[in-house]
Order: C-alpha cells, then structure tokens, then sequence
C-alpha cells in the first residue's frame, strides 16, 4: 500500500511538470506547429494527473484517502481528489477542442502563444487549488488563478466589450480576494496555524464561526456566482475565448463551491440559519439565474446565466447538508451534500459541452446572436445532437446525469421533511416546488436555445458550415459522460458518498447509496429500448404506407421567409413579462401606421438587475468621491514622493506609539 | 414469475388499451349534454387505427427531432403509466422517489414535443410550442404542491407506498381528497389541453396550443401524439383516482370498483367542465394556473393545522 502510494505521488509531480513543459514547447517557431506540440504535450499531462488521481482515488479506501506531499504544503484527501478529478477530467476535453478552436484566432494572427501560456498556468493553478494544504499556497494559487485567467480572456483586447466584461472579471476577483484574506486571518487567529489540516473550529461557540462562513460565503460565492454577487459572470463570460468560457463556467466557479465546502469542513457544524441563509440565496440564484437566461440573446451570456443557476442547484444541496448537519441527521447530510457534489460534477461535464458546442457555431457564423442563427440541424447534424444532449442533461430531464443529481436533490428535501418533522414539511415543500419550477423555466430555456439555433430555416444565410474532427471528440466525450452518468450512475454515487462519508458526517449513513440505483439504470434502459423498437415499427409502418416531404401548412400563404419563424424573443416574451421588473426588461414596438405599412421595429432586451441598480450606482458614488479629492493628483513625480514620505511617517509614527 | 409484476403488466395494459376508451367517453358525454348524438363511444379507437393506415408527410424543414419526437412521447407516456396503480395493484414501476420520475419523465415527453413543434419552423408551431412551455411551468408547481404534501403526509415518496400507507383515522385525509382534487383536476385540463385552457375541437390555428403544435404532423406520426395525448389523459385522472385508493381498506376488488366509477365519475365531471365553459384569453391563464398553485398551498395550511 505504502509502495503504491509513493508511486503515485512520483505520477503526480511528473504530471505537472509535463503540464508546465509544455510550456517550453511554444518557443518553436511555427505557430501551428508550436500549438500543437504544447497542446499535445499538455494533454499527456493531464491525461496521466487523471490517471494519478484515479488510482488514488480507486485503490485507497476511505480512511487512509489522506495523504501530504512536500512536508504537508498538499494534501490529497477525499474531498481534494474529488475536485481534481472534475478539473482533469473537464480539462482534457477542453484541451483537445483547443486544437480546431485555436486555428481560428491563428488566421486572424492573434498572440495565441500567450494564450496558451496563461491557460497552461491556469490549469496548474486551479489544480494547486485543490491540494493545496497551506493558507498562503492556497491564496497566492487563487491569485495566479484568477489573473491567468483575466489575461487569458483578453485575447482580443482591442474590442471594447471584452475590456469591459474582463474588467468585471478582474474587479470581481480582486474584491473577493479580500473576503479571503480576512477569513484566512481569522483562522490563523483562532489555530495560531497556516496548515488546513491544523484548522478545526467544531463546535467553537461564538460568533466566530458563523462569521467565517459568511465571509467564505461572500469570498468564493462572489467567484461561484450566487445570485447577489453574480453580475461580474454575464460579462466575463461571453467575451472570453470559447476554450476559456467552459473551462471558467466547467471549473473556475466551482472552485469557490470548493472553497465553501473546504471552510464547512474547518468550522462544522455551523448554527442551523447559515444552512438556511444559503438555502434561500441558492433557490433566488437558481430561479432568476434561470429567468435572465431565458431572456438572452447572447448565447454564451445565456449559458452564463445557466451557470448561476445550477451553482444554485448545488447551493441548495448544500444548504440541505448544512441543516443535516446542525441537527446532526447524516442521512439528510449525506443526500445534501452528495447532491451537491455529483451536480458539481455534472454541471460541469454539460456546462463545458454546451459551450463548445456554442464555440464551434460561433467559429462558423461569427456571431454570438442567436436569432441570426436557425437551421444549423441540416448543415451539422451531429453537432446538433450533441449540443440536444448537454440541453436535455442540463434541464435536469431523464434519462442524462442532470436528472440523477437533481433527484439526489428532491430525496433530501423529502429525507428533511420525515426526519426533522414539526414545520420543516411546510418550508421544504416550498423548496421542492421552487426546484419544479426552475425545471420547468430551464425546459423553456433550452427548447428555446435548441430549437432558434439548429431548428428551422436559416434567418441568416451559413456559407459553409466547417467542423472538425477534434470538436467531434470533445464534445462527443462530453456527450458520453452525460450519458454515462445518466444510464449508470452506480459508480459516480459510489465515488461521491465516499467523499461525504469520510469527510462530512460523523456517523455513516447509507441514504445515498440505498437509493435504487439499479432500478432507475434499468427504467432507462426500457426507455432507450423502448425507443429503438418504436422507431423500427415506425420505420416498418412507413415504407408500408409511405412517407413524402412537403411543405409546411403556411395558412395558404405561399410567399414564407425565414423572418416568419418565431424568435427567441417572441418564444420567450410571455414568460419575461411575468418577471418584467426583476429582468428590467424592455421593449420596444415600433410599428408604422401608414396605409401603406413601410418598416417596422421590435427589440427587446434585458439588463441584469444586481448590475445596474447596484454595482453601477455604487461606483458611480465613488467616482463622485474621488473627484472630489482629485486635487492630489498632480503631474508632478515630486508631489507623490511627498505623499509617500508623509504616509510612511505617519505610519511609523503610530507603530512607533503602539507598542 | 412474480405475482406483483404480472400485476403491474397488467395494469400497464390496461392504461394503455383503455385510454382512447377515456376519452371517447368523455366526448360522448359532452355531446349528449350539448345535445348532440355524438360519435359513438369508441370513435377515438377508429381515429387511431385509420391514423396508422395513412401515408406520412413531412415538413420539408423539418430534420431528425420530429422523426424521434412522436417516439419519445410515447415511451415516456408509458413510462409515466407504468409508474401509477390500478385499482390496489402494484405497479409495474415503483421505487422510492418514483413521483420525481413520473413528473420530469412527462418533462421528457413535452421537451421533444416543443422542439418538434419549433422543427417545422412555422410561426404557427412556434406560437403553440411558446404557449406550452409557458403553461407548463406554471403547471409544475401545482403537481408538487399537491403530490408533494401527500408525501409527506404519508411520509413515503413512491405512489403506491403512499396510498399504502395511509390511514384513514386521520381526518385531514378527507379534506386532502377534496383540496387534491380540485387542483389536480385543474392540472389535469391544463396538461391535457381540455376546454378551459385549449379546445380540442377548435378551428383556428391562433388559438391552440396543443393542436396547432401537431398541425404539420400525419400518418403515423400523428397517430403516435394522438395516442399519447389519450394516455396522458387517462394518466391525469388515474392521478386523481388513485386519492380516493385508501378508501379500498386494501381490498383488490374495492380498489377495482373505486377505480372503474372514479374514471366513469371523472370522464362525467370532465364533459359538464367542457360543456359549461368557454376557453379562457390566452393572458387569463396564467392567472387560473396560479389559482391552482393557491389551492395547492391550501394544502399547506392544512397539513399545519392537523400536524
């Protein structure tokens, strides 16, 4: 055992020093050649940390997961295995799509080898991350994370919205880091330790637990997008390159689900209002999170907003688990927290694949719009397939891995309510139907998304529709998950009830794992079955009475233009006029009332609410405020010299009084 | 073989032979009540088999996802039969948690069916698939809300343990049947596209829902939705039979009987609803469906007062 687990730490560090070699090999000259070679090399890195976390993952059993590297700055134990797992597992997909998605940006000559660089460091970062087992690797990992990723993104600096939007990035990063320092401050306090493993505040009294879980909760929600400290998501996303935009919604904000589940598991149990407070934040993220995407145009904004949503999703198995925890019920635990953490994962195989698939319609078509989009399925159908498989998975519908973590989900709202009796019932009935209902709003979403962008007749004509084979791969792996999880979910539960049961409870609860599991692999078995024999008899009926192809009932009208066809707009604008003043959305009809009509206008569009009621206003009183003190600024280097000297002085004139 | 299973296939035939019959006996009812003859009871049957019969066409944008759609709704269909009980019989599907399956596996039903409609690429399609996502989710709430408090009340999450177990000592259950089974009747006409939310029988495209997502469809596609639509219905009101189930003190044959006058009660009920109402406006039905929601917290309040 000990001579596996030296063997697979030797594994381990060879594969992030191939990782970063990688590196090493854009300095060949020719573009396409450099790109290949480091992508390849960055894959065969990958590929063997994937390998390497397997293992441990498979042959340690669940109390001897821990394991430290490197005199206890990392640590693997069962929690950080779990998120390297979905960070290997995301990446390498995602790096073998690189090889079509970087051709493009190298036609239209853009610095790729820098990109290359940045996303190299932020693979390595992110998975740092996870290990790390020291406050200081941790933050100085999360800051390496954070502007890799920001210079990542601005691969086409000189178009104002990608300023924009990484701005909100790099903002957003910045002001949550400070969230950070003072948690990690306030652990360091209360341990006098840097180490993680050192951190463990059970049943502390006081306010200084609750406190460090809301600044947790604030810190890494700001970077896994809760509702109130989303709005930086819908503008990073859709500038950012489309390799980068999976990977950020796939991978970077789960990190800060990682960091929330890392903090519980220092202070646990925590006063049962933190499980309720996350609760209702995770269930306004998932509901309105849902709400602004049906309201999009933008595709990948859309997809931004649906990842707010189902970070939603996992916030509420999280809330559940924290409420198990507080009343000490490990069966409500481990459903909420094995929710949490399977959804986790299935978000972000779905999340990664439904922004390839918007990354490879973007290449050909060269917009993000989807109502110039329409009647892709005849020119890629596959690729149509795939993205109506990441659709089906994402809306939680059977029989893909979504339905499997949202059903987790609904067992421990209904676990909560038996165990916990008196008006629990009452409030996770609430819970229950708003879930139904963020269903049901995803359902609308992605009928819209799929049917406006591959269904129909083209709005706008497509010249040539280029694929190529490595988008195939990718997001036919992505796809396969998807399935996988979904057909079979067996060894998925297994891996993730082991991480909550040596991680989370204190007494091993078998809820999780005596959930039929077998019976629902069978039910969709019947379902693919089923399908497959009707389509034969369907087949079968068809050639006995015949089948033609004609047009579609126009009304009798014969002259029908694809401008006819109904828009995302109008699929969607009975449901955003429900929600109007929350969407702040617009619009605007402007029709001619001449005799003869001449042209008319219809827009609409949504504003994010947080940003622009909010985020907006608050900095424009800080503008105000700084105006007023502009008076220091002056264009002299002397006068800062001066202002240097006077700060120091005045500095170490208090340290001087203080002690 | 297993006594149970054979019971849940049998149950599942049963479902599925005798939903067109359902819905016959639904028209026929309301023909009389118009004052019409009517066609006879068994016309559904007709309609059907003639459906199989007639040449296929498809629209010449359509791709894929309307060949697969007309299959998909029916094997959900199915699925979600399997799932309900006949008389006192298990059914063929039961695990706990089986109530999530039979709402999100009709979920897989209405995502294809939406996306087929918006394969013609026809406004007339669009507006119906628009209205149906719409409706749908308004009548989500409405199936968890009533569904779910019986769990809970029961404490148990699969249908059948759920009207296994409940005893009729406690007098709550009373006033659960009736609350239940005003909002699951309201769910009911709105997922099965009856008279106060969609007409059937109506004639112009702009008005539909369910019908004009099926206009460009025939020959055995056609008769794949028409099919499921009839289960789906006969689905609904075995939903709202199955309330009144406990009442069988778990007997087979009063689990029967319970079932057959529920269904002749229901099919009555759904021809008086039909013949004295009129379609609602398009914009009054959200607020029908929200007072459907409102009834469904009723519930609530009455789990309160007994607990």
């Amino acid at each position: 055992m000990n001579h596996l687990n030296d063997y697979s730490n030797i594994l381990f560090i060879v594969a992030f020093v191939i990782q970063f070699l990688s590196i090493v090999f854009l300095f060949i000259k020719n573009e396409r050649k450099a790109l290949f070679s480091s992508n390849i090399v960055l894959l065969i890195g990958l590929i063997i940390g994937f390998i390497s976390t397997l293992s441990t993952a498979l042959f340690s059993s669940s109390e001897v997961l821990t394991k430290n590297i490197f005199n206890n700055w990392l640590s693997l134990d069962a929690l950080s295995i779990y998120f390297l797992f979905i960070i290997q597992l995301i990446a390498i997909p995602t790096t073998i799509y690189n090889f079509s998605y970087l051709q493009h940006y190298i036609e239209k000559k853009r610095p790729v080898k820098s990109f290359i660089i940045f996303y190299v460091i932020l693979l390595i970062s992110t998975q740092f991350i996870v290990i790390a087992n020291q406050s200081i690797l941790f933050l100085v990992s999360w800051e390496v994370m954070s502007i890799a990723g920001y210079l990542a993104m601005i691969l086409e600096k000189e178009k104002e919205e990608v300023q924009r939007g990484s701005f909100y990035y790099f903002a957003a990063s910045h002001v949550l880091i400070f969230f950070l320092y003072i948690m990690f401050f306030l652990l360091h306090h209360q341990t006098k330790s840097w180490y993680f493993s050192d951190y463990n505040l059970s049943f502390s009294t006081g306010i200084i637990a609750p406190l460090i879980f809301i600044l947790s909760f604030i810190g890494f929600g700001i970077k896994a997008g809760f509702m109130p400290f989303h709005f930086w998501l819908p503008q990073a996303h859709p500038i950012a390159p489309t390799v980068l935009s999976a990977f950020l919604s796939g991978v970077i904000i789960k990190m800060g689900i990682y960091g929330i589940l890392r903090t519980f598991l220092f202070i646990k149990p925590l006063p049962e209002w933190c499980g309720w407070l996350v609760l209702i934040l995770s269930m306004v993220s998932a509901i309105f999170g849902v709400w602004y995407a049906l309201a999009q145009h933008d595709i990948k904004r859309l997809l931004a907003y649906h990842s707010i949503e189902n970070v939603g999703i996992i916030g509420i198995g999280i809330g559940i688990g924290l409420i198990g925890s507080t009343n000490n019920l490990p069966a409500i635990e481990v459903l909420g927290f094995g929710g949490a953490l399977l959804h986790t994962l299935n978000h972000a195989i779905f999340k990664s694949l439904l922004f390839i698939g918007s990354g490879v319609v973007y290449q050909n078509l060269g917009t993000r719009n989807i109502e110039l989009m329409g009647g892709l399925v005849h020119r890629a159908k596959y690729i149509a397939l795939l993205f109506l498989i990441g659709s089906v998975a994402i809306s939680g519908i059977p029989p893909f891995n979504g339905f499997i973590s949202e059903f987790i989900i609904y067992m421990s709202f209904f676990k909560s309510a038996n165990e916990l009796k008196n008006y629990y019932p009452i409030l996770m009935l609430m819970f229950v139907v708003g879930l139904a209902f963020v269903g049901g709003l995803a359902v609308a979403c992605f009928t819209k998304v799929n049917s406006i962008m591959f269904l129909g007749s083209e709005r706008k004509e497509v010249k040539h529709f280029h694929t190529s084979i490595f988008d195939y791969i990718s997001l036919g792996i992505f796809a396969l998950l998807c399935a996988v999880i979904g057909f079979y979910p067996q060894p998925f539960i297994g891996i993730v009830n082991k991480v909550v049961q040596s991680k989370f409870v204190y007494k091993t609860s078998s809820a999780l794992i005596s959930i039929n599991w077998l019976y629902i692999t069978f039910i969709f078995g019947t379902i693919a079955f089923l399908i497959f024999i009707l389509y034969l008899i369907k087949l079968k009926l068809e050639q006995k009475f015949g089948i033609r192809i004609s047009a579609a009932w126009g009304c009798g009208y014969e002259f029908i233009t694809p401008r006819m066809q109904y828009t995302a707009s109008s699929f969607a604008d009975e449901l955003n006029t429900i929600a109007k003043p929350i969407l702040v959305y617009h619009k605007e009809v402007k029709v001619s009332n001449n005799a003869f009509p001449l042209k008319s206008k219809f827009e609409s569009h949504s504003k994010d609410f947080v940003d622009i009621k909010f985020i907006l206003p608050s900095f424009n009183i800080l503008k105000n405020l700084i105006k007023k003190i502009e008076f220091f600024s002056q264009t002299d280097l002397r006068y800062y010299i001066a202002y240097l000297l006077i700060i120091i002085t005045i500095f170490s004139l208090i340290a001087f009084l203080w002690t | 073989m297993d006594i149970k299973i054979l019971q849940g296939i049998i149950s599942l035939i049963i479902i599925l032979i005798l939903a067109p019959l359902f819905a016959g006996l639904v028209n026929k009812q309301k023909a009389i009540l118009t004052g019409r003859v009517g066609a006879p009871i068994l016309q559904p049957y007709y309609e059907l088999i003639k459906l199989i019969k007639k040449e296929t066409i498809n629209a010449s944008s359509s791709s894929f996802i309307s060949r697969v759609s007309p299959i998909i709704n029916l094997t959900s269909l199915i699925i979600a039969a399997a799932i309900l009980p006949v008389g006192f019989w298990k059914p063929l599907i039961s695990f706990n948690g089986d109530i999530i399956l039979f709402a999100y596996i009709l979920g897989l039903a209405r995502f294809f069916q939406i996306l087929a409609a918006m394969d013609i690429g026809s406004s007339f399609e669009g507006m119906g698939a628009s209205r149906e996502a719409t409706f749908a989710l308004f009548a989500e709430p409405i199936f968890f809300f009533t569904i779910g408090s019986i769990s809970f009340l029961s404490g148990y999450t699969s249908i059948y343990d759920i009207y296994h177990s409940i005893q009729l000592t406690n007098i709550s259950y009373e006033v659960f049947i009736v609350i239940c089974s005003i909002s699951v009747f309201m769910l009911a006409v709105t997922e099965c596209s009856r008279m106060p939310i969609d007409d059937p029988n109506t004639h112009l495209e702009l008005t539909m829902i369910h019908e004009v997502m099926i206009l460009d469809n025939s020959g055995i596609d056609l008769f794949l939705y028409q099919y499921s639509s009839y289960i789906k219905l006969f689905i609904y009101a075995i939903l709202e039979i199955s309330f009144f189930y406990p009442f069988s003190q778990q007997s087979y044959i009063l689990g029967i009987i319970i079932f057959i006058t529920g269904s002749l009660a229901l099919s009555f009920t759904l021809g008086v609803v039909e013949t004295i109402t009129s379609r609602y406006k398009m914009k009054n039905i959200p607020q029908y469906l929200l007072f459907a929601t409102a009834i469904g917290i009723l519930n609530l309040l009455i789990y309160t007062f007994t607990k």
